[in-house]
């Protein structure tokens, strides 16, 4: 079959080129849709069900929101887990699905449960699912400002309510009809509500309640349709208008009539435009805005759908009334076109760097580049393919791919095409003929199919453990394996057809048969090594034998991290503030925050959120603050020189002058995926269950102390569970019979006095706005004036709230948080400098030791680390057996275990050389670095099949041993240094690259370059000695097996 | 319930000392067990700079005048003890009426003419006090009967009706300032209680008080509602803050006073307070300088750093 392909190929190049130029134009065409990101999306599947309970506490929340809504998720199909958390307010349930169900099902799913869940909820909860968003979602991200010398029509100037208008009913719903788009969302500035504010004297003197009040509003604000009547054949509709139209309207509703003079709204209450209680504040600088995020659908393409808005925005932007204008803060499109950038320069020095390589070895113009060739091609392939197979290109994705492995089948068969038919034509002293030509071709690639096809497969085989990672570690690495098994097999048809094919039309001049000055140079140097290391091979191999084991030994004092984390370019400082901070005195004390950050001159602009937005997909607490320190390009900077770790350094002096808040550092994506992976944001995150609240916050702190005092330690928290200050009003039964009250209408005047009740709607053209009876700001926020809220009497007259209640201030619960219908509390911890595995197992046996639990409290362990550690396991159970799979592979190829131990015997000793390589580097060991030691292995392999190979070959031609493996190693010295300088120097660009996201690809490419280098060495060197020494006493007496395969023509 | 249970650990000391004053030899042990047990709560150096940029203010805490009120509802009444009904000494035919509700009159004036039934002789009814007519059923040609003809009222005064529930009825005292205040009008006059009711009302469970008045400008009309703030006591306090100094850590108030170290937590016992101003009963000296305004930021640092280092 192959040889029947290889002649195919060969006779009918044409069509070979054809077909190529047609595959290469096919992925020309796909890459204009492949999904484009900067990272892979690792958000599991979710689905997010948020619950507003007005004014509810913490634990009203937990106990008649979130429970029912937990219960009514049981038994869902195909549901991992779920948790939730009960603040003021908002009760967040997210239900974690299995990977792999479909989001749009398991919303579906979802649906169905709320729909029952939504009866046993008390009135006036609203139930609504979170966006079909991911983690990578928050694309984009604007502000809605105006020039200070703006005016409204009025002749005011705009503020933080009209900005907030414009944002609700001009902006969003323009921009959720962008494609791609799931939810557009805002915090701060101040949704515009009418408040009718009544003043409780004038109610008393007319014998009125807030509830005649809102009564009043109810009923004076409605449009009714009545029908039609036919006259004359004709049909007139009927309609009854009443629609309240503005603050003068709500001042003239009639409340009620005293003796036959009606008492209107103003003559109890003032009526104006006023703020509701907002539970979500942003700020820019130094000032407050309306900051606004556009979330993606899943699934799309971040790239396209956030240039879309970015077009969108700025359609919309002259139709805005002049001097108010939405300018972007935050677009994604920077990050991915920073990072692609960097994948791409990478891959086309890497290109450049292959190129020169063959030209220098080859020494053929020709061949070099159709050699070259195979890169292309075979990238415009694996475009369609991941198209096909839907991988998203990212940083991750293409994060492994050298085009120095690529080319290694290509360049295997080229060498010996050349090598041939130089030979060939020195042979004959003359030209070939073509059918000659063809003939060399054929035999050349024939002899060397094997050894390019073993090291294909092998780098294959080594890929394919990362294949069966699941979870997080599997959505960031199985598309990194599958791209690079995907270009490979790619390669590998092209250097069976298109190689051949193009060799063969091509190669038709003279041909050098000489080495070049390179080669020659490598051959001189390498004869004497070779005696040498032949020589004194039991030193080599003794000397081999300890690097080995030095080496392994290093592994296990080096470093672990799960993946090297992604430079953002952008930093996010997340603000904490203790818990039951204000709304206001939060954002007062972000101000002083951002004015002290805004002296950074490498500041671009700063700007935050406090508190949680209008989607509650983030549900922060007023105390926390997530603050956007967003960077000015480095060549901006006072010294572009200057490195993150410096400017880190700088902002967190800064930080450290502004009283009042604990703060850490991290990035918008790093941020963001953290939260939807655990729930939390941080590296480690200790669980502690349990049912009493007192308890577990007791516990917590503990935790909290003795992880601190584990080396490292950094950022350590515990969940603020408690400590929000609440003011109990605690009725007193027996007052409120003595007075004829009933307790519903006790607490209807309290929620309504403090709280607002919403009594009906206005309409301004599409927009809607509520109207809100409450009181007066000056009484609402004062306890004292609260103690004297009059309560109506039902038989007239009225009693101050302090003779039927009692009011306590003291600090309650701040937020309950659950999991899979469990009470829980995180203490969470970043590792900071210190390796992260060494830390996490650190806090375990510090907190085994030290934390007594009570009986039915447990602690489980999450956060970033629980992805190293599942892929650790998991890669250890793996890697084994896929070297087990590459021994019977090269077993089955030299049919000798003596020979395919040889060959694997490169495998360790090339690890040494990215061992060493990561520890000169200061580079912790990563599932990233891992993988590039799995690449490693395939390239030992790779080398060692090509020398062990070429022994053989010369011992079935009869030659003595010493001389088979003198000259089949001084033979293969050019390919053996092609393919690991190839495949080395692919490499340099990603190792040495300093843009954006270079970091997530350094560790790969620092281990591959340093094992290559070493393997190489140890090929050369030692392989030879340890041949020999294998083969040496048998060779009298055992006939070598026979490949015939392996027969040269 | 408690915020930080290791705060509360640490705080127990002066809030036994805070609250309890049962150690007589306790008058300053607090800044020592304090320093000893927790130097972060109470040492935040904080410079000049950093003050200004979170807009803590400073006081000094001294004496200052204490105002204790409590604010009422209540009613405009007229004066009833300068009420007169005005009736016909005889009875008889009226026989003019010279004056119409709304009027003024002086003492003396006369009202109207009567002839006596008896006498048949006409005599005039006069105004027995300065004042307003603000009743009359006399028209002429009726016969006076036993009905008043006039009710005239000296409005120079009014009273103002206060309902005390039984929780304020103790505090109230004759002769206590009042300062009454008209909501929708928005004038203000002050009076001075006059008297308070000895028998409650059984069914709306309230007593009442009353301030008088002086109406000389004719603004208050009876009937009309009206607040009041009495002053239950004012008086000189040698050692006071400003309220909004005060902040709860672990549930006891502290202030956070300037050393020379920085800003410590110091609980405090508080005794009265008007809602502008507090007097502290213990914890504090006379001169020392506190965080008047913005001291949550204080109690903010103060906490983050408990958290931070526990």
């Amino acid at each position: 079959m192959i040889d029947s392909l290889l002649r195919f190929s060969i006779n009918r190049r044409w069509i070979v080129l054809f077909l190529a130029a047609a595959l290469g134009a096919l992925g020309i065409w796909n890459y204009q849709r492949l999904p484009i990101d900067a990272v892979p999306d690792i958000t599991n599947v979710q689905v997010q069900i948020n619950a507003r309970a007005p004014g509810y506490t913490p634990l009203e929340t937990e106990s008649r929101v979130t429970f029912p809504i937990e219960a009514g998720m049981g038994g869902i199909p195909g549901l991992h887990s779920f948790r939730s958390i009960s603040k003021y307010g908002l009760a967040q349930v997210t239900a974690v699905f299995e990977d792999g169900t479909d989001l749009y099902f398991a919303r579906q799913l979802v649906n169905e449960r709320l729909q029952g869940v939504r009866e046993q909820l008390p009135a006036g909860i609203e139930l609504e699912m979170g966006p079909a968003a991911t983690g990578l979602g928050e694309i984009f991200m604007y502000v809605v400002e105006a020039k200070p010398d703006a005016r409204k029509p009025d002749g005011t100037a705009y503020d933080a309510m009209d900005l907030r208008t414009i944002q609700d009913w001009t902006i969003r719903p323009q921009l959720r009809q962008v494609p791609g788009v799931s939810e557009v969302d805002g915090i701060g500035g101040y949704t515009r509500q009418f408040h009718v504010l009544p003043d409780p004297s004038r109610m008393l003197s007319f014998g009125l309640t807030l509830d005649d009040i809102e009564e009043a509003l109810r009923t004076s604000n409605g449009n009714v349709g009545a029908g039609y009547i036919e006259t004359n054949g004709e049909q007139n509709l009927v309609r009854v208008p009443g629609q309240l139209a503005g603050v003068e309207d709500l001042r003239n509703v009639v409340v009620a009539s005293r003796d036959g003079i009606p008492v209107r709204i103003s003559d109890v209450a003032d009526v104006a435009t006023g703020r509701p209680l907002r539970t979500g504040a942003a700020q820019l600088g130094s000032d407050q805005t309306v900051l606004c995020t556009a979330f993606m659908r899943v699934g799309e393409n971040s790239r396209t759908v956030s240039l879309a808005v970015s077009a969108k925005l700025a359609e919309i932007n002259k139709r805005l009334p002049p001097g108010v204008q939405a300018s972007p803060v935050y677009n994604r499109t920077d990050l991915v076109n920073k990072t692609i950038a960097t994948v791409q320069k990478n891959l086309l020095e890497g290109a450049i760097l292959v190129l020169a390589v063959l030209l220098l070895m080859l020494g053929n113009v020709r061949a070099a580049l159709l050699t070259a060739m195979v890169i292309p091609l075979s990238m415009l392939m694996l475009m369609t393919s991941m198209v096909q197979t839907r991988v998203s290109a990212n940083l991750m994705s293409l994060g492994a791919l050298d085009f120095g492995l690529i080319v290694d089948g290509a360049v295997i068969i080229v060498e010996n095409c050349i090598r041939r038919l130089a030979e060939r034509q020195h042979h004959l002293g003359r030209l070939l003929s073509i059918e000659e030509r063809f003939h060399e071709v054929y035999a050349a690639t024939r002899e060397v199919f094997t050894p390019s096809l073993i090291s294909v497969l092998v780098v294959i085989l080594v890929n394919l453990p990362l294949l069966a990672l699941t979870g997080v570690e599997g959505k960031m690495f199985r598309p990194m394996a599958l791209t690079v098994i995907l270009a490979l097999v790619a390669a590998l048809v092209l250097s069976l057809t298109f190689v051949p094919a193009a060799t063969a039309l091509l190669l038709s001049g003279r041909i050098e048969e000489k080495d070049n000055l390179l080669v020659r140079w490598a051959k001189r140097a390498y004869a004497p090594l070779l005696g040498f290391a032949i020589r004194f091979r039991l030193a080599v191999a003794a000397a081999a034998l300890v690097l080995v084991l030095a080496c392994g030994w290093l592994t296990t004092r080096m470093g672990t991290e799960f993946i090297p984390q992604l430079d953002e370019g952008d930093i996010v400082i997340l603000v904490n503030r203790i818990p039951g901070i204000g709304l206001e005195q939060a954002v007062a004390m972000q101000k002083g925050l951002q004015t002290a950050l805004m002296k950074h001159p490498e500041l671009q602009r700063v700007f935050s959120r406090t508190g949680t937005n209008d989607a509650a997909t983030d549900p922060m607490s007023p105390g926390e603050t997530d603050t956007f320190f967003m960077l000015k390009p480095h060549k901006e900077w006072p010294d572009p020189k200057k490195d993150k770790a410096t400017l880190l350094a700088e902002i967190d002096a800064t930080l450290a002058t502004v009283p009042g808040m604990l703060y850490e550092f991290s990035q918008p994506i790093e941020m963001r995926f953290n939260e939807l992976i655990a729930g939390v944001r941080a590296a480690l995150a200790v669980k502690i269950y349990g049912d009493d609240f007192d308890e577990l916050a007791r516990l917590s702190q503990r935790a909290a102390s003795i992880i601190a005092a584990v080396p490292g330690a950094e950022g350590v928290k515990a969940e603020a569970i408690s400590g929000l200050p609440t003011l109990t009003i605690l009725p007193r039964r027996e007052a409120l019979a003595r007075f004829g009250l009933k307790l519903a209408t006790v607490q209807q005047t309290i929620a309504t006095a403090v709280g607002g009740t919403e009594a009906g709607q206005i309409f301004e053209g599409d927009a809607r706005f509520d109207v809100v009876v409450r009181l007066p700001e000056h009484l609402r926020t004062d306890t004292a004036a609260l103690e004297r809220l009059p309560v109506a009497l039902p038989g007239g007259g009225y009693v101050p709230l302090s003779e039927l209640a009692q009011i306590q201030l003291a600090s309650g619960a701040n937020q309950i948080s659950r999991e899979n219908g469990k009470r829980r509390v995180v203490v969470t911890a970043n590792a900071g400098e210190r390796d992260l595995g060494g830390f996490v197992s650190d806090v375990r046996g510090k907190l085994e030791g030290d934390l007594a639990l009570p009986p039915g409290y447990y602690i489980e362990y999450g956060g970033t680390f629980e992805q190293l550690q599942s892929a650790a396991q998991r890669l250890t159970m793996l890697v084994p057996i896929t070297l087990l799979m590459i021994f019977a592979l090269l077993l089955m190829t030299f049919g000798s275990v003596r020979d395919a131990a040889l060959v694997f015997s490169g495998v360790p000793l090339a690890l040494t050389g990215g061992v060493l390589a990561l520890l000169i580097r200061g580079i912790p060991l990563s599932i990233t670095a891992g993988v590039g030691f799995i690449t490693l292995s395939g390239v030992a392999v790779l080398t060692g099949v090509v020398m062990v190979s070429a022994i053989r070959s010369r011992l079935e031609a009869g030659e003595g041993i010493d001389a088979a493996i003198r000259e089949g190693a001084m033979l293969r010295l050019r390919p053996i240094l092609m393919v690991a300088l190839v495949a080395a120097l692919g490499f340099l660009p990603m190792a040495l690259n300093t843009g954006t996201g270079a970091e997530v690809q350094r560790p790969l490419a620092t281990v591959v370059i340093g094992g290559i280098i070493s393997a190489t060495l140890l090929t050369l060197l030692v392989l030879p000695g340890l041949y020999r020494m294998a083969w040496r006493p048998m060779l009298d007496t055992t006939v070598l097996p026979v490949d015939a395969q392996d027969v040269p023509q | 319930m408690k915020p930080i249970s290791l705060i509360l650990i640490t705080l127990l000391p002066f809030a036994v000392v805070g609250c309890g004053g049962a150690k007589p030899e306790a008058s300053q042990p607090a800044p020592a067990a304090a320093a000893e047990l927790a130097p972060a709560a109470n040492h935040i150096a904080l410079s000049p700079a950093q003050l200004k940029a979170a807009d803590i203010e400073l006081a000094t805490a001294g004496p200052a005048n204490l105002r204790e009120t409590l604010p009422l509802y209540g009613a405009i009444a007229a004066n009833a003890e300068r009420m007169r009904e005005v009736t016909a000494r005889y009875p008889g035919a009226i026989q003019s009426v010279t004056r119409k509700i709304g009027d003024a009159v002086v003492e003396g004036d006369t009202l109207a003419t009567v002839e006596s039934n008896e006498s048949l002789q006409s005599y005039a009814v006069k105004a027995p006090l300065a004042g307003v007519i603000t009743a009359r059923t006399a028209n002429v040609g009726q016969q006076t009967g036993d009905k008043p003809l006039f009710v005239v009222a000296d409005l120079s005064t009014v009273w103002v009706e206060l309902s005390l529930f039984p929780r304020d009825a103790v505090k109230v005292r004759v002769g206590q300032n009042a300062r009454v205040k008209s909501p929708d009008v928005g004038f203000a006059a002050d009076g001075r209680v006059t008297y308070v009711a000895p028998f409650g009302s059984s069914t709306s469970q309230t007593l009442t008080a009353r301030v008088q008045l002086d109406n000389s400008q004719r603004r208050w009309a009876p009937g009309l509602y009206v607040t009041a703030e009495l002053t239950l006591a004012e008086r000189k306090v040698p050692l006071t803050i400003r309220k909004t100094a005060i902040q709860m850590l672990a549930d006891s108030p502290v202030v956070f006073v300037q050393g020379a170290s920085g800003f410590e937590a110091r609980p405090v016992k508080l005794g009265r307070s008007d809602g502008e101003v507090t007097e502290v009963l213990d914890g504090l000296k006379a001169g020392e300088t506190y965080a008047a305004a913005n001291s949550y930021v204080l109690k903010a640092e103060a906490l983050k750093s408990e958290a931070a280092e526990d």
